[in-house]
């Protein structure tokens, strides 16, 4: 296969530059041809390759190191170790209003940017028709850019991008920006160009874009590669990691009021589950779910079971009393709950598990605990749970 | 250790930098344009009264030209040049936006600075001689073919020194500050307001190492007396020039893949 990007071992430091001194010594080492060793390590031993008619996401928290990532493979920065190899013809869009003049026309401002990209006058003549129809932003492209709306901005900007007819097109998040008509307008000319054989890097914090445009992705975690493969799974992990670390905080605050409560949780297990291990399940597996209840007053006290997204998001809950089901009495005082959902329709992801314990009225919770459990599954389907569907003629 | 990739300069983008960069700085508004020809023109006038009517300055080598022709063919090529490196200085970081976004041969940027520079006082240059030639001074115009070359030399020479100086004041911002009296004392200490001889002896050797002195001395002797006096010495600096200009495109390009950590 054509490789069009391979990048070997990068790292990237970027320098202290603070202080006049240390940008005096930054000076001296660089003139004597040595580079600056200290400071933010910001990519570290990074790997990468991406052939011709591929697609490759890239994700990652923010400050994960992305960007900069994006600026070694164009190089736009120097990588402090490893080597950055590139063939073809490659558009980046770090920032699609980047070098405009704001003082300038619109029009002048294209023929700025497409002879940055390297096109001549006579490919901007005759693609220029093509640039102001994509644009689309009629009469203002003679005005000043300083007058222009930042959605108008980035249209001016990609439509110069759609002129250059790369082989490799790299974007760093510039689908977040604009109106939504336009964002599916850039969706649409992405999709074309990966039709045609094009080739993709794509930075975004949309795994609904990722995954729409993407084969596969790398996870880049403070500055190296946490993950990276097929784009299902590195997505999911990435959003499932991303929504147990939200969930952590919260977790603490709802968690366990433990021995002090009255009809106290003993145990919520999930069925098959061994401990210290993340139970997983596949999409249509039964998931069977045990609470045990401590009861002071040896009176069967009702059990509520609840699925809940890592990130506290409800799904679905179920009361023992609203349905007339009745707990085992295990001995004196410990009551048990077990409760099978079956083929369960959850999309996948990271979920938990929860059980509370109510008094046997069933009018106030004592007790809550949580146990997380993962759904893997390869689909396209957004939101958190299936719904029985079919689509009609 | 990674390979130091080197766009290559691209001429229709330079092309469009120039031009940009003319407009902003000169075109603008319509007195930009003016002020261009004006404010040296009042310089010219503060000097001429200063020097000729005040200090009473008579330069003997001028003969019948007087002081203001002799003073007005050097002043103006110093003034693109100087001010030529003084814009070029901060253009980097004036451009950090771009660097940081989008590849390209950084060096772009202070070279069509410079550029653009010379080309609006060039224009200028034309007209003052031509001002002059009406106002009764004999320009020897056949002698322009070698002013043209001569001018595009100084226009390498002040591009190499914008390189260096520019590339610096990324790293070392103090460089914006040391440089205008730099300039002022280059000025001061090349024969511009006065004659070469008018320097003590002591000081003429080294003096006649400074390009500038070179380059104005030159000047004066095509436009005012058709005299064409190339010497072994010019040869040596000429060369000189030639080789700093090298020298300073690889200093600027061994910095150049760093600016964006500085910026």
């Amino acid at each position: 296969m054509d490789s069009l990007v391979r990048i070997e071992g990068v790292s990237k430091i970027y320098p202290r530059v603070h202080k006049p001194r240390e940008r005096l010594k930054a000076f001296g080492s660089l003139l004597f041809g040595r580079k600056p060793e200290h400071g933010a390590e910001v990519l570290k031993d990074i790997n990468l390759e991406v052939f011709r008619g591929q697609s490759l996401g890239i994700i990652g928290e923010n400050g994960a190191g992305k960007s900069t990532l994006l600026k070694v493979l164009t190089a736009v920065i120097q990588p402090t170790h490893g080597s950055v190899t590139t063939n073809g013809n490659i558009a980046a869009m770090l920032e699609l209003g980047a070098g405009f003049q704001p003082d300038f026309s619109g029009m002048d401002n294209v023929r700025m940017k497409a002879s940055l990209m390297g096109l001549d006058n006579r490919e901007l003549g005759e693609r220029l028709d093509d640039i102001l129809e994509f644009a689309d932003i009629g009469e203002y492209i003679h005005e000043p850019v300083k007058h222009y709306s930042s959605g108008m901005v980035v249209r001016l900007g990609f439509a110069v991008i759609t002129a250059c007819r790369p082989d490799l097109l790299i974007t760093d998040e510039v689908l977040a920006v604009g109106d939504e008509s336009f964002q599916k307008k850039c969706i649409r000319w992405i999709e074309q160009f990966l039709k045609d054989g094009g080739t993709l890097l794509l930075v975004s914090h949309s795994m609904y874009v990722v995954q729409k445009l993407c084969q596969k992705a790398i996870w880049i975690h403070e500055g190296a590669v946490r993950k990276s493969g097929d784009v299902f799974p590195v997505t999911q992990a990435y959003l499932a990691w991303h929504e147990f670390r939200r969930a952590q905080e919260k977790e603490m605050r709802i968690m366990a009021k433990g021995d002090g409560a009255y009809y106290r949780i003993e145990k919520l297990i999930l069925a098959d589950s061994i401990d210290g291990v993340l139970p997983e399940f596949a999409m249509g597996d039964d998931i069977v779910a045990e609470l045990t209840i401590y009861s002071p007053d040896d009176r069967p006290p009702v059990g509520v079971f609840g699925i809940v997204r890592a990130d506290g998001t409800p799904v679905y809950g179920v009361i023992s009393d609203n349905e007339g089901a009745t707990p085992l009495h295990l001995e004196e005082h410990r009551y048990s709950y077990r409760l099978k959902f079956e083929g369960i329709n959850l999309l996948p992801g990271s979920y938990s598990l929860r059980g509370h314990s109510m008094d046997p009225e069933g009018v106030r919770v004592f007790d809550s605990r949580e146990t997380p459990f993962r759904v893997s599954g390869n689909t396209k389907e957004v939101g958190y749970i299936r719904l029985p569907h079919e689509w009609l003629d | 250790m990674s390979k130091e990739i080197h766009k290559k300069l691209d001429r229709v983008f330079f092309q469009n930098l120039v031009v940009h960069q003319i407009r902003l700085d000169y075109l603008e508004n319509l007195t930009g344009f003016a002020w261009l020809i004006l404010q040296p023109l009042i310089l010219l006038a503060v000097y001429a009264f200063v020097f000729s009517t005040i200090f009473k300055a008579r330069i003997p080598e001028a003969g019948d030209i007087g002081f203001v022709p002799y003073l007005a063919v050097a002043f103006w090529p110093w003034t693109a040049f100087s001010e030529a490196i003084l814009r070029a200085n901060s253009s980097i970081i004036a451009n950090g936006a771009l660097i940081g976004k989008v590849a390209f041969a950084t060096e772009q940027i202070p070279l069509a600075t410079v550029t653009a520079t010379f080309i609006m006082h060039m224009i200028g240059y034309a007209a003052v001689l031509l001002m002059l030639q009406l106002l009764g001074t004999s320009i020897q115009w056949f002698f322009v073919l070698l002013v043209i070359p001569l001018i595009l030399l100084m226009w390498v020479f002040a591009c190499a020194i914008a390189l260096v100086t520019s590339a610096m004041q990324v790293f070392v911002r103090d460089v914006g500050q040391i440089l205008p009296p730099l300039m002022t004392f280059w000025f001061f200490t090349t024969p511009i307001l006065y004659s070469a001889s008018y320097l003590p002896a002591s000081i003429q050797s080294i003096a006649q190492w400074n390009p500038m002195a070179w380059f104005v001395g030159q000047l004066r002797e095509l436009l005012l007396f058709g005299e064409i006096n190339f010497d072994t010495n010019s040869l040596v600096l000429v060369l000189s020039i030639f080789v700093f200009a090298w020298g300073s495109i690889r200093f600027f390009r061994r910095f150049s893949g760093h600016f964006e950590d500085f910026l």
